[in-house]
């Protein structure tokens, strides 16, 4: 048979007559992306994801089905015909219910594989935990003690009534405590290039760790005695040991490559233009120094908050008993210094915030741990004015009432008229907030943080900066997220290279709250358990030092609270065509928003497979594949339009009749019938 | 002296009440010759009832099973005598339903006597390459909306070798508000199957479906009536080659009046299309070459081969011959089936025809969900396939609406989107999620909700489902999106910039206005309100009123109107 002559965006190929368009590309290397189609089966034309345009009649075609004729023009990859597969994969992910990522997966800011590591901690593999967290997170002690655990506030677990998220966070502490000694990341050999590092908080050190994966070796240069940041001078012990801070910061000693040098301080002892010659880049993490001012008169005579502790922290936790003493703030650093003063004194300690407790930023627990040590919290009062008289302080303050909302949705406080009333102590320290303190010559925003652009976090030239210093006071987790972005974009500049974060697609289902039990998809129905306990010393006992206030679970523990998982992630996240043609196409989920998505139930019962409908493309490969491959009558299309869906004959409960040879679940170009074992990888 | 009474008992006549009438007239005068009869013509006159006497035909309309009114017009006395207005006879074309509520649907005899089946014997003793000339040179074109030559489609089929050979008609009629093929089939099944057997001498088929919509009950049995009765007369016997006639009911799917997915249905599959080539012409019915009309085209057969194609082609256009069957339905006086010839312009069949008031259309909806909208400013233009096409709209199966000023065209769209988007087969990804998409963004803009990128996302959708649908299904349910977009952009963009909907239509954009002034404190208002929104001291609740009309229907100074939401600025009552 004499070939034909088939012309694809211009190229001109010989092919066999009577091949649909999608077999003669394929055959000389043109993929053309399909989701329906499936090389064993007839064909089921229905995604269109294979549409192509004929140049000649200006007809689009499902390339799968359409038959090539001689001297055939089409269009395959034009701005045009891509577009088409978009929104194709728009309108595909506008109907898909399901999530791809669990929710604590996508919550984390640093993107660690949450769901993974917590089922490591669910098998007994705290070693395994451990090595995925490590991909992400270089302080998992450190974190695994302070952080605000945003997984957790998204876990679904949640929406079980009377029941709390899954203790992700201690599945960190745990598996650090076991293992961080030994374990040593794997890292690329060291190329030569050297960056500079100004700051050896989370941030800076963050970048250091990172860059060293890449094979990237930097000095860090710390301005301070010892390094850590707020890690060491911020956050006190008995939130963070400094021993395990200790523990932890062994690890970058041992680096090679990476080295710390401490009491340089940028502007005295080194210089900025000095380093961005002397290195290949240099990455600016100083953090926020500045305790944020109050704006009363008299205020110089309060300490500020992050002053208190950084002095507290020099002084190794022992400090003057401040006497009765009056915090100012609502965030963790004004909780520190309460809980801080509480341990010194056994005078009165008090809190006065201006808003209420429910608008207060600080942690819930640090809240909670707060007054149950004593602490005695006053809501809506505001500073005016702050005077010393007979050697004590006085405190001038406003009553407050709430407001319409502001920008950031918060009602905003109102002083009421002629409500004023002063307030005695020794010590008063206002602990409203910090600011950075922009090394000179660096360029700044209108709030005085390091300006760098977006996405690369560069600020000018070969200098980058990451951290608190470029987003205002955040969290040790939300640092190292940002010293990963930076290292990344410092490897892409070394590498004369673009940097840009691959395109991700996640699909989910909402948050918890705007769920029900009945919304979510269980691999296994899982049993009503309680939250596994953290252990707690006693206030009374926890005010009188500054040792840590809790205890690491056991093994025992955290395997079965791993067990409280429901392991929320798609089964089929990491091979799911419409997942990888949606990011090489950038299609969005959310593209056509008030979409109306039909879950249409789904089906467990099968001890090794799940039906998860949801998810269903419509493709019916599942049911040919069946009908021609396997010679069976197991499934088929019911209803029309939106609401098709695939049932089991007599809507029967899967495979109960089949020989489970797999082959639809194999040949489901997405997640809607799967094996539902999850293995660790 | 009453020769015979007729009562009009097609569907339409059934559903005004000719049923109880029939029955009434037989309690009374259980003596007469008392017939059911086809469509007489006239549904807004229903029920109707034509007496046959010595002297001549007389027509009784809104007849009312009532003694008293049956008596009276058993006497032929002066009254609720029906005259067809002097517009309809001026305009109509009484042509291929000519029989149509004259004869007794079900008798051969008859059909007989009104030159029925002395078409198929001409039709016999014609070579059949000479009866598909006849119907090329007829000029019909495929009446069930694509308007594809017949004679062209015949052609194709009778030139296959292989003898086993499938003719099916599409009587499945799924847009909403069409019933032409509905009443051809149960005021004249004999000329229906008459066409489909000339069709089968012409074409070699062996095989006849035809494929009706259960919902029309009374249409298949009267079909299945006449066929038994062909059988047992040898008339589908045709040169000694017997031909098998079945009829199949369809299941509830709009979809399955598409050529591919009726074909599955037939073979007892999932009514889904599928991609062609191969055409049906080629491979159809189990493999075997298929050819689909409509209902319509095959009833027009017997006439062109009773008097001749050119005859037949004398009436209409040069590009489109013949008359069409169009249903009338909206804000018009004569609604219900006519019969007119194509070339008539539109403006002749809405205030001609349909009587709608001068000055109060704003456009007509052709083609029912796979049609257009066609402006004001052009029902000069005629009715014919090509005409309408180059307007951006379709002929269709036959549906009209008549849509006035107070018709919001945004709602109009909507709701024809509502209808494709259920019955999407869902296949396509396009017609499956993409009409759903855009059904959602019609409601958010019909509820007050939408925005400037709903309105681009729908063109631009529109453009992609066209294109990325395997049938005619998805290929045409965004027209009436892209018609209204083209010639009433405005009223969209009022209703996202402005929050406003011109036709004052919209509930979510519109509330009830009382005007103090002129209200006499009648109270008929606040008794007709089905929610009780208005108070004794004519205050309108505005969350509790649905927007009904009732009360604007019945004040009697016309104090209650229509306004935009939240200011009084236009008045509509």
């Amino acid at each position: 048979m004499s070939r034909v002559n088939l012309t694809i965006d211009g190229e001109t190929y010989q092919v066999e007559p009577g091949q649909t368009i999608l077999k003669a590309a394929q055959k000389n290397g043109v993929e053309i992306p399909t989701l329906c189609y499936h090389g064993e089966l007839s064909e089921n034309t229905s995604c269109f994801v294979c549409v192509v345009k004929d140049a000649e009649t200006g007809q689009w075609h499902p390339s799968c089905t359409s038959e090539i004729h001689d001297d055939m023009e089409i269009e395959a990859f034009t701005p045009e015909v891509k577009d088409m597969r978009k929104t194709a994969l728009d309108l595909l992910l506008s109907e898909h219910s399901g999530d791809c990522e669990a929710p604590c997966t996508i919550a984390c800011p640093a993107h660690a594989n949450v769901e993974e590591y917590v089922r490591a901690g669910r098998e007994g593999d705290f070693e395994k935990a451990l090595e995925i967290l490590k991909e992400r997170i270089p302080f998992p002690m450190s974190i695994g003690r302070v952080c605000p655990r945003f997984c957790e506030k998204d876990c679904r677990r949640n929406v079980k009534d009377n029941e709390e998220a899954v203790a992700i966070n201690d599945f960190k502490r745990l598996a650090a405590d076991m293992h961080y000694d030994e374990y040593i990341e794997p890292r690329e050999d060291l190329t030569g290039e050297k960056v500079a590092i100004v700051g050896s908080g989370p941030a800076g050190l963050g970048a250091a760790y990172f860059l060293r994966l890449s094979g990237i070796g930097s000095d860090v240069f710390e301005k301070r005695e010892e390094p850590g940041g707020m890690l060491r001078y911020g956050i006190p012990n008995y939130r963070l040991p400094k021993d395990k801070l200790d523990e932890e910061l062994n690890h970058f000693y041992e680096t090679d490559g990476v080295e710390i040098h401490c009491n340089q301080e940028l502007g005295s002892d080194i210089e900025l233009s000095q380093l961005k010659e002397d290195y290949d880049a240099v990455i600016i993490a100083v953090g926020c120094w500045e305790p944020s001012s109050m704006r009363t008169e008299g205020e110089e005579l309060a300490w500020g908050g992050i002053d208190y502790l950084e002095k507290l922290a020099k002084q190794d936790f022992e400090m003057e008993d401040p006497g009765e003493t009056i915090v100012v703030g609502g965030g963790n650093t004004a909780m520190d210094c309460v809980r801080s003063t509480l341990r010194l004194t056994d005078e009165d300690v008090h809190c006065y915030y201006r808003r209420t407790e429910e608008q207060m930023p600080a942690e819930q627990i640090e809240i909670d741990e707060a007054r149950e040590e004593g602490c005695n919290f006053e809501f809506l009062s505001q500073p005016k004015s702050l005077r010393e008289e007979d050697g004590r302080l006085i405190l001038e303050c406003i009553k407050m009432e709430l407001g319409e909302p502001d920008a950031s949705g918060r009602r905003r406080p109102i002083p009421i008229e002629d409500s004023e009333f002063e307030v005695e102590a020794d010590t008063v320290i206002a602990a409203i907030g910090q600011n950075t303190i922009p090394p000179d010559g660096v360029p700044t925003n209108d709030w005085d943080d390091v300006a760098v652009a977006e996405d690369s976090h560069l600020v000018e030239d070969n200098v980058f900066a990451a951290g608190d210093c470029v987003t205002g006071p955040a969290t040790v987790v939300e640092a190292v997220a940002a010293a990963r972005k930076a290292a990344e974009n410092v490897v892409s500049f070394l590498n004369d290279e673009e940097f840009s974060e691959s395109y991700q697609v996640n699909v989910t289902r909402g948050h918890w709250q705007s769920l029900s039990e009945d919304d979510l998809v269980y691999l296994e129905e899982p049993e009503d358990q309680r939250r596994v306990e953290l252990p707690h010393r006693a206030p009374q006992e926890r005010v009188e030092d500054f040792e840590e206030v809790s205890d690491t679970i056991s093994p025992e523990g955290m395997k079965k609270e791993g067990e409280r998982c429901f392991e929320c992630s798609c089964t089929a996240k990491n091979d799911c065509g419409l997942r990888d043609h949606s990011e090489a196409y950038q299609a969005d989920p959310e593209y056509f928003e008030g979409n109306e998505k039909l879950d249409f139930g789904y089906n467990n019962d099968h001890p090794e497979i799940i039906m998860d409908r949801g998810k269903c493309v419509k493709c019916g490969i599942c049911i040919k594949m069946c009908r021609e491959a396997v010679n069976e009558y197991l499934l088929g299309f019911m209803n029309r339009g939106y609401e098709t869906y695939i049932d089991a004959a007599f809507s029967d409960t899967l495979p109960v009749d089949c020989d489970e040879c797999g082959e639809c679940i194999e040949a489901c170009p997405v997640g809607a019938l799967d094996w539902k074992h999850k293995e660790l990888e | 002296m009453i020769e015979r009474i007729k009562v009009g008992m097609a569907s339409c006549g059934i559903a005004a009440g000719a049923s109880e009438v029939k029955e009434k007239i037989s309690d009374v005068a259980p003596e007469e010759n008392l017939v059911e009869v086809g469509c007489i013509g006239h549904c807004y006159a229903e029920p109707l009832v034509e007496i046959e006497t010595e002297d001549g035909n007389y027509i009784y309309e809104e007849v009312e099973p009532e003694e008293e009114f049956i008596e009276k017009m058993l006497n032929l006395e002066e009254f609720s005598r029906f005259e067809a207005p002097s517009v309809r006879t001026e305009w109509e074309e009484d042509y291929v339903t000519e029989l149509a509520g004259k004869i007794e649907p079900n008798s051969l005899p008859e059909y007989r006597e009104h030159g029925g089946y002395d078409a198929l014997e001409k039709a016999l003793k014609m070579d059949p390459s000479g009866v598909v000339e006849e119907v090329k040179t007829s000029g019909l074109r495929g009446r069930g909306g694509g308007g594809f030559p017949t004679g062209m489609k015949w052609d194709f089929l009778s030139s296959k070798e292989e003898e086993e050979k499938v003719l099916i008609c599409n009587a499945d009629e799924g847009d909403p508000g069409a019933f032409m093929d509905r009443t051809l089939m149960e005021s004249l099944p004999h000329q229906v199957l008459e066409g489909m057997l000339i069709g089968a001498h012409a074409t070699g088929a062996s095989e006849l479906f035809i494929y009706c919509r259960a919902e029309y009950p009374l249409a298949v049995r009267r079909l299945n009536m006449a066929i038994d009765r062909i059988e047992a007369e040898g008339l589908n016997v045709l040169n000694g080659r017997e031909i098998n006639i079945t009829v199949k009911e369809g299941a509830g799917a709009f979809v399955c009046g598409e050529e591919t997915a009726m074909i599955h249905s037939l073979e007892g599959k999932r009514g889904n299309p599928r991609y062609r080539p191969p055409y049906p012409t080629d491979e159809g019915f189990k493999g075997r070459p298929t050819l689909i009309n409509n209902v319509e085209t095959f009833s027009n057969i017997p006439l062109i081969l009773r008097e001749g194609g050119e005859s037949f082609a004398s009436v209409g256009t040069e590009n489109s011959t013949g008359t069409k069957l169009f249903a009338l339905a909206g804000d018009l006086e004569y609604t219900g089936l006519v019969e007119v010839p194509m070339g008539i312009s539109i403006h002749d069949v809405v205030y001609g025809i349909g009587g709608a008031e001068e000055g109060s259309v704003k456009a007509v909806q052709i083609g029912g969900p796979s049609g257009g909208c066609i402006p004001e400013e052009h029902f000069d233009t005629p009715v014919d396939y090509d005409s309408l096409n180059d307007l951006g709209a379709i002929m269709g199966s036959g549906g009209l609406i008549v849509i006035s000023k107070g018709r919001c065209m945004v709602e109009t769209a909507r709701y024809f989107l509502d209808f494709t988007t259920e019955e999407s087969c869902g296949k396509c990804t396009f017609c499956r999620v993409g009409t759903k998409r855009m059904l959602e963004k019609l409601e958010r803009i019909t509820g007050g909700e939408g925005t400037e990128k709903d309105v681009e996302d729908l063109e631009d959708l529109s453009h992609k489902i066209i294109n990325g649908s395997l049938c005619g299904l998805g290929q045409t349910a965004p027209n009436p999106v892209l018609t209204t977009l083209d010639y009433f952009r405005d009223e969209y963009l009022n209703h996202v910039e402005e929050d406003y909907c011109p036709a004052l239509e919209c509930g979510a954009l519109v509330e009830i206005y009382l005007d103090d002034e002129t209200c006499i404190e009648c109270g008929n208002c606040i008794d007709s309100c089905p929610v009780d929104a208005i108070s004794d001291d004519f205050e309108i609740d505005d969350e509790a009123c649905t927007r009904c009309n009732s009360c604007i229907e019945v004040c009697p100074v016309d104090a209650i109107s229509r306004v935009k939401k939240g200011g009084k600025v236009d008045v509509q009552s």
